[in-house]
């Protein structure tokens, strides 16, 4: 009898009792492992799975698998392996059944996987998890189920990482736990091997800190860290490890932002990064990871071995502070932000733009403005280019940044020359040409051209180019003429920028291909852009052709366009010219080596060229007509565009003045003489060489025709109604299209610095200051918080006639003035003749003190304003009618009354109505005033609302908006300030004041750490204060929050503030208060 | 009293002897020189409008000596010559000159009081030209005295001593104003203005005001025209950040400055950047202005 059969046969009556694949098992497994291993352990064997169906109820599940494992067992699997199997179960299935069998079920996987020495190992991996429920029992099973696929890929000891990880999520969520660790197989594979381990580390440290990002981070974590060079994973992985560490709850968020800038940066340059990264991560792990996520972002600004400056100095701030390093990596400091600007070549324009805007003001004496060419290009009116400078007459447009050399006041330098061009264009009268003008130079030969049709042109600059059959010739050479003229007058008047424009029409003339591989006609028009840019030497021409004095006059023409009396008709009338020499050069490529192409000196042009316009020009008589292209040539191709002098549309700039100022005299009520048709504007548009419609807009023509017709239109309407806004119309508020449409309040974004205490910087343009007119409201508002205080009104106003006489007071006791004062005289004659030293100071004088006040009013427009004062004074009374429910009742019914008959009031109420009657004082006694109101939500959005500013009069729209006070939202006082502050800033008077009415402490949306923190609200307002105060004005601060004592104080610290408790008492406190304030 | 100065000799004259003695640079734009005479003649009081630098001061002096000096006298007996001059009272106006300023008032004697008199009464007694510069400064009881003075009466009361003195024949008043700085407060008020006809000056053009420059600096013509193209461009910017455009006189001094071996950039940054505004960012355009037209 064999051992199987004995052992068979021994252990039937302890196995019958179970269902029959029990035994069946039991015999299969010995069969399977007879060969393999001694009787003794056979039966030992044999021994472990019988006692393991005795455990439990269900416990000879377990064996039943611990059995059909004998069967699978792996080749590598020894006696010790299987012996540790047995021994794991037996423990494993003593606390759970179910456990035990996942645990033999995936075994023989698991040891082909592992190895059979690890078995021990791997049943403590999966005990861990188990916590003696049946929710963790499940996990833990589950991690045995998953065992082959975990083992793909981790080793034993890499696996326990991920126990640490389940187990950490599983004290949160058993879910989360479970999903992650059904997913982590094929999150893990997609990884390499070396980065699975660090990977798992930063998961533990998400688990613990922000566990239910771990779902997300399994989710896109893996192709996240593809981003980051292979070498640096695991130290970048670490980084982040330290800020989930520091319990940070967006660790996972650093991590992302991070690794996604990495992914923008080249390979070879994360280690340097990684390296610096890590020298801040003692310091503070967050700026290190900042660092990282905001690489990309400096880069944009300064180069790469700029980077390590800058670094270097935020490191040192982040030594001395952490927040204030924080706040510097994140790129929310000032200082860091100065810091980049120093070290930055770039130059921006939104930097730039006011001093530019200013320049070219000075320039030209018309109020132009700047913009970047992105708008331009935006406004879809017939410019695509998004980086060329150009103008449409009003407006300069010019490229967003600037970095084309290393230095900042190089790449400065090229804005200056881009935006001199453009300004010398409206100076120099690019945009004034009239067709009858003649030239001051070249006469008039334009009146002697014939084409087909010559009424149908609009402007000057259509007629002008409708006489050329090759209109592109023409317009190209139109350009570069009157580009010479302009670059000429530039260097005559601006003796300055003849260095930086040279550098740039050298760089230009660098650029330029090979002139000699051109066809003819193309090579003249090159030679004589080239010589535009003064590029004389790189002029080259055949030298066997006859031409070659043409081409010397013609350049010569372009010198003669330099010249001072030159004007834009000159221009035209070289452009007539240069054309007719063109045209006669055939379109053909010269074929002819380099060597027999020669430089060109000019000449004064005379005999080819002629100067005077009356002479002989190739036509007939009176009339004449411009050639065409000849037969057999190639098309012709326009010469590359300079950058520096951008892009020039005349014709397009022309219509659209005059499409402008039809604008103006359709809205003055005018009709314009002829106004323009849509048909003669589809026409010109057509003819155009300046604009490309496909270009433009996509589909089809006559569709993007009428779109670019209509930006066209809105482009010229808006320049006009702007060129009105500055004449005050009498009929604004009343016009005709005031009905149409409600009126849209004009909101004007200002950007304030923000105040970080902790950073000790300003976070550089934190706030958004939205600023707009109040809403006019019901007008009889004024007239019945008057009538209502009526008592109070005329009492205050009594109080503040009594401080005019104040102003003239007669001084005494002078050294001079305006006479002497009998008094000081006769004590002076009395003192000299008793011989003792007279005072001399005998003089009176009377000394005119004017009162030359402005005051800000602002009003905290917040939504705790609109608590009812009643309410407020109802928790102090209740307790008197407590015990007597009647008279409680009676109260009440009174109360109600009352409300019915005039509404409760609220906080807000009171404030308007204390507003009227400081107005009312204010306009008594002279004072220039402004009143405004502030709420908002978010550093995106603090509203400003104007209800009187201080160049207006207290008219009807004013005191209708005054009525429009109303609780809106937050209190993000220290924009509110800031901007009142500016606007104080713009009066001229000598006393300022500013004076803040509010209703409790600032708060907002992000105005500090989190909703509950109140400190840097505070410290934010108390600075704006503080900022009010250097620029010499006086704030003061008021508030009806009977708490207000506490922030007060510290907000206020040596200002002048009062918390007025009885709020009642408010509209007759308020102009007491201003009166003892200015007094 | 009024210093002269002149060739680092100081002379010290009583106010109404002083004249101007040598003829004033002053560089007419338009018929300006023969309305003021034509005035003079009709004795119709003068106010001069314009912002400051302009050269308003400078045309009165001109004026001023223009008027005085075809008059040569020989005293009778002696023989001796002597030259009449045109007598010019300035009296720059501040915000605290009173009319007892102007008209005299009472010093303290040893025994007892002395009545001084103030620039205008003696302006009034030599038949000076009394030029009261930036008017609208002074205090508004000034104005009083005005009045009388400019029409057909041709009287300064003086109220202390219970006097009326009638103008010398050839007293003229000359006021000036800046309109420029126009704010309420400041404004003339139309009874004092109406009484005088108005010349309105204004920066030359630039073709002058380059020969003015190269005349007053002694630099170079091409430096003074650059100058003056500065000077076109700057007060472009006028209402504009800049209360009022850099004047004539800046011009000459950054002329004097680079003529005296200043570098042009520099001499623009001290005599017209800096002094023009202290706002950062116009002063930045200004300079890039400077930095456009000057190498």
């Amino acid at each position: 009898m064999s051992i199987v059969t004995d052992l068979v046969a021994r252990n039937h009556e302890r196995l019958s009792g179970f269902p029959a694949p029990l035994e069946q098992q039991f015999e299969e497994g010995l069969r399977a492992l007879s060969s393999r291993f001694s009787p003794n352990q056979l039966q030992s064997w044999a021994e472990t799975g019988v006692e393991l169906t005795s455990l439990s109820l269900r416990s000879w599940e377990a064996a039943l698998e611990y059995f059909r494992a004998g069967v699978n067992l792996p080749s590598n699997a020894t006696w010790d392996s299987m012996e540790a199997l047995g021994r794991e179960s037996l423990t494993m299935a003593a606390d759970s059944a179910p456990l035990a069998v996942a645990f033999l079920r995936s075994s023989p996987a698991a040891i082909q996987a592992i190895g059979p020495s690890h078995v021990r190992q791997w049943a403590d991996l999966g005990r861990r998890l188990y916590k003696g429920n049946w929710k963790s029992s499940s996990l833990a099973a589950q991690f045995y189920d998953a065992g082959a696929s975990v083992f793909g890929v981790l080793r034993i000891g890499q696996a326990a990482r991920l126990v640490l990880f389940i187990d950490e999520l599983a004290r949160h969520s058993y879910e989360l736990a479970s999903a992650c660790l059904a997913s982590s197989p094929d999150v893990l594979a997609r990884l390499e091997e070396d980065d699975r381990l660090p990977f798992l580390t930063f998961a533990v440290e998400l688990a613990q800190s922000s566990w239910a990002d771990s779902r997300l981070y399994f989710e896109r974590g893996a192709p996240l860290l593809q981003k980051v060079h292979a070498p640096l994973r695991e130290r970048f992985l670490l980084l982040s490890a330290q800020v989930a560490r520091g319990h940070n709850r967006s660790a996972f968020q650093f991590f992302e932002e991070a690794a996604a800038a990495l992914g923008q940066l080249e390979p070879d340059d994360h280690h340097q990064i990684i390296e610096l990264a890590e020298q801040l991560a003692p310091y503070s792990p967050y700026a290190a990871m900042d660092f990282i996520a905001n690489v990309p972002t400096v880069l944009d600004r300064v180069r790469v071995d700029e980077l390590e400056p800058w670094h270097a100095a935020g490191l040192r701030i982040l030594q001395g502070s952490h927040d204030g390093g924080e706040a510097y990596f994140r790129l929310q400091s000032t200082r860091g932000e100065d810091i980049l600007e120093t070290l930055s070549a770039r130059v921006e324009l939104s930097r730039i733009g006011e001093i530019l805007r200013l320049y070219c003001k000075a320039l030209t004496g018309q109020n132009v403005s700047i913009q970047s060419t992105e708008a331009l290009a935006e406004k879809g009116i017939g410019w695509i280019d998004e980086h060329r400078a150009s103008t449409e007459g009003t407006t300069i447009f010019l490229p967003e940044v600037m970095e084309r050399y290393p230095q900042k006041d190089e790449n400065f330098a090229s804005y200056k020359v881009f935006a001199t061009h453009q300004a010398a264009h409206i100076e120099f009268g690019s945009f004034d040409f009239l067709f009858e003008r003649p030239g001051n130079l070249l006469g008039n030969s334009r009146s002697r051209l014939v084409t087909a049709d010559d009424a149908s042109a609009v402007t000057n600059m259509e007629r002008f180019f409708d006489l050329f059959p090759e209109r592109q010739l023409a317009a190209d050479l139109y350009t570069i003429a009157e580009d010479a003229r302009i670059d000429g007058a530039v260097k005559r008047e601006y003796g300055g920028i003849r260095r930086a424009l040279r550098r740039m029409q050298r760089a230009e003339l660098d650029r330029r291909g090979d002139v000699t591989k051109l066809p003819l006609r193309q090579a003249f028009v090159e030679n004589l852009l080239r010589a535009s840019l003064d590029g004389a030497d790189a002029v080259k021409w055949p030298k066997s052709r006859p031409d070659s004095n043409v081409v010397a006059e013609s350049l010569g023409m372009l010198e003669v366009l330099a010249r001072e009396e030159a004007l834009v008709e000159d221009t035209a009338e070289a452009t007539i010219r240069l054309y007719q020499a063109a045209i006669a050069i055939p379109n053909v490529p010269a074929e002819m080596p380099e060597t027999d192409w020669d430089s060109v000196e000019s000449q004064e042009p005379g005999q080819a060229l002629p100067m005077d316009s009356s002479g002989d020009m190739g036509g007939e008589g009176n009339q004449m007509q411009l050639g065409d292209v000849g037969e057999g040539e190639q098309d012709y191709e326009s010469p590359e565009q300079v950058d520096f002098r951008g892009d020039f549309k005349p014709e397009l700039v022309e219509l659209l003045m005059k499409l402008k100022q039809d604008a103006m005299r359709g809205d003055a009520g005018q009709q314009s003489p002829v106004p323009l048709t849509p048909e003669q504007l589809a026409e010109l548009l057509e003819k155009s060489v300046e604009i490309d419609l496909d270009a433009l807009m996509e589909g089809d023509l006559d569709a993007s025709t009428g779109m670019f017709m209509q930006n066209l239109m809105k482009e010229a309407g808006q320049q006009a109604s702007e060129a009105q806004k500055g004449q005050p119309t009498s009929d604004s508020s009343t016009g005709e299209d005031a009905g149409e449409e409600p009126l849209q309040p004009i909101v004007t974004v200002y950007y304030y610095d923000e105040w970080d205490f902790r950073a000790q910087d300003y976070k550089p343009r934190w706030c958004a200051v939205k600023e707009s007119k109040l809403e006019q409201g019901e007008e009889n508002f004024y007239e019945n918080a008057l009538h209502e205080h009526a008592g109070l009104v005329s009492q205050t106003r009594k109080q503040f006639e009594l401080m005019k006489p104040e102003m003239f007071r007669k001084l005494k006791r002078l050294a001079d003035g305006e006479d002497i004062d009998i008094d000081s005289a006769i004590e002076w004659m009395v003192e000299k003749r008793a011989g003792a030293s007279p005072n001399e100071k005998i003089y009176w004088r009377r000394n005119k003190i004017e009162r030359d006040v402005a005051v800000a009013f602002l009003i905290d427009m917040s939504a705790s304003t609109d608590e009812e004062i009643n309410k407020r004074e109802k928790k102090y009374d209740d307790d008197d009618y407590d015990d007597d429910p009647r008279k409680y009742l009676s109260w009440w019914v009174s109360k109600r009354r009352q409300e019915l008959t005039a509404p409760p009031k609220r906080i807000i109420d009171l404030e308007k109505e204390s507003t009227v009657l400081l107005m009312t004082a204010l306009e008594t006694i002279g004072d220039q005033y402004g009143i405004y109101g502030f709420s908002g939500y978010g550093r995106d959005n603090v509203e400003f609302f104007v209800i009187k500013d201080f160049d207006e009069t207290l008219d009807q729209p004013i005191k209708k908006r005054l009525d429009k006070i109303a609780p809106i939202r937050s209190t993000r006082m220290g924009p509110a300030i800031r901007h009142a502050t500016h606007k104080l800033n713009l009066t001229d008077a000598k006393v300022k004041i500013l004076f803040l009415l509010s209703d409790g402490r600032p708060q907002d949306h992000g105005y500090g750490r989190d909703r509950t923190e109140k400190e840097y609200a505070i410290h934010d307002t108390k600075q704006a204060l503080n900022e009010a105060k250097r620029e010499g004005i006086t704030p003061f601060a008021l508030t009806v929050d009977r708490a207000g004592h506490d922030y007060l104080k510290t907000m206020c610290e040596d200002m002048g503030y009062e918390v007025v408790a009885d709020i009642e008492s408010l509209p007759s406190r308020l102009p007491q208060l201003y009166r003892r304030l200015t007094e | 009293m009024v210093e002269a100065t002149e060739e680092r000799r100081s002379a010290v004259y009583d106010v109404e002897e002083y004249a101007v003695h040598d003829e004033p640079y002053y560089l007419p734009i338009g018929d300006e020189v023969q309305l003021f005479e034509t005035a003079y003649a009709q004795r119709i009081p003068v106010l001069l409008k314009g912002p400051t630098g302009a050269g308003k001061t400078r045309f009165v002096e001109y004026m001023a000596y223009k008027l005085g000096r075809p008059i040569t006298r020989v005293a009778p007996g002696t023989g001796e010559k002597s030259e009449h001059r045109m007598p010019l009272i300035t009296v720059a106006c501040h915000e605290d000159l009173t009319a007892s300023d102007l008209v005299g008032r009472y010093l303290l004697d040893t025994d007892g009081t002395r009545w001084i008199d103030g620039p205008l009464t003696r302006a009034v007694k030599a038949g000076a030209i009394c030029y009261l510069d930036e008017v609208v400064e002074a205090r508004k009881d000034t104005t009083v005295l005005i009045h009388p003075l400019t029409d057909y009466r041709r009287l300064l009361p003086i109220e202390k001593l219970g006097q009326v003195i009638e103008a010398d024949d050839g007293f003229l008043l000359v006021i000036s104003y800046n309109p420029g700085y126009q704010s309420a407060l400041k404004d003339l008020k139309h009874s004092t203005r109406q009484r005088f006809i108005a010349i309105e000056f204004d920066y030359p053009p630039r073709e002058q005001e380059a020969e003015i420059v190269a005349h007053e600096s002694g630099c170079t013509r091409e430096t003074a025209m650059d100058l003056a193209r500065l000077g076109e461009k700057v007060r472009n910017l006028r209402e504009h950040g800049l209360g009022e455009g850099v004047s004539t006189r800046l011009l000459v001094y950054a002329g004097r400055l680079i003529a005296n071996g200043v570098g042009a950039r520099r001499a623009c940054q001290v005599a017209v950047t800096w002094s023009l505004t202290d706002d950062q960012e116009v002063q930045r355009s200004i300079e890039e202005v400077v930095t456009s037209i000057f190498e």
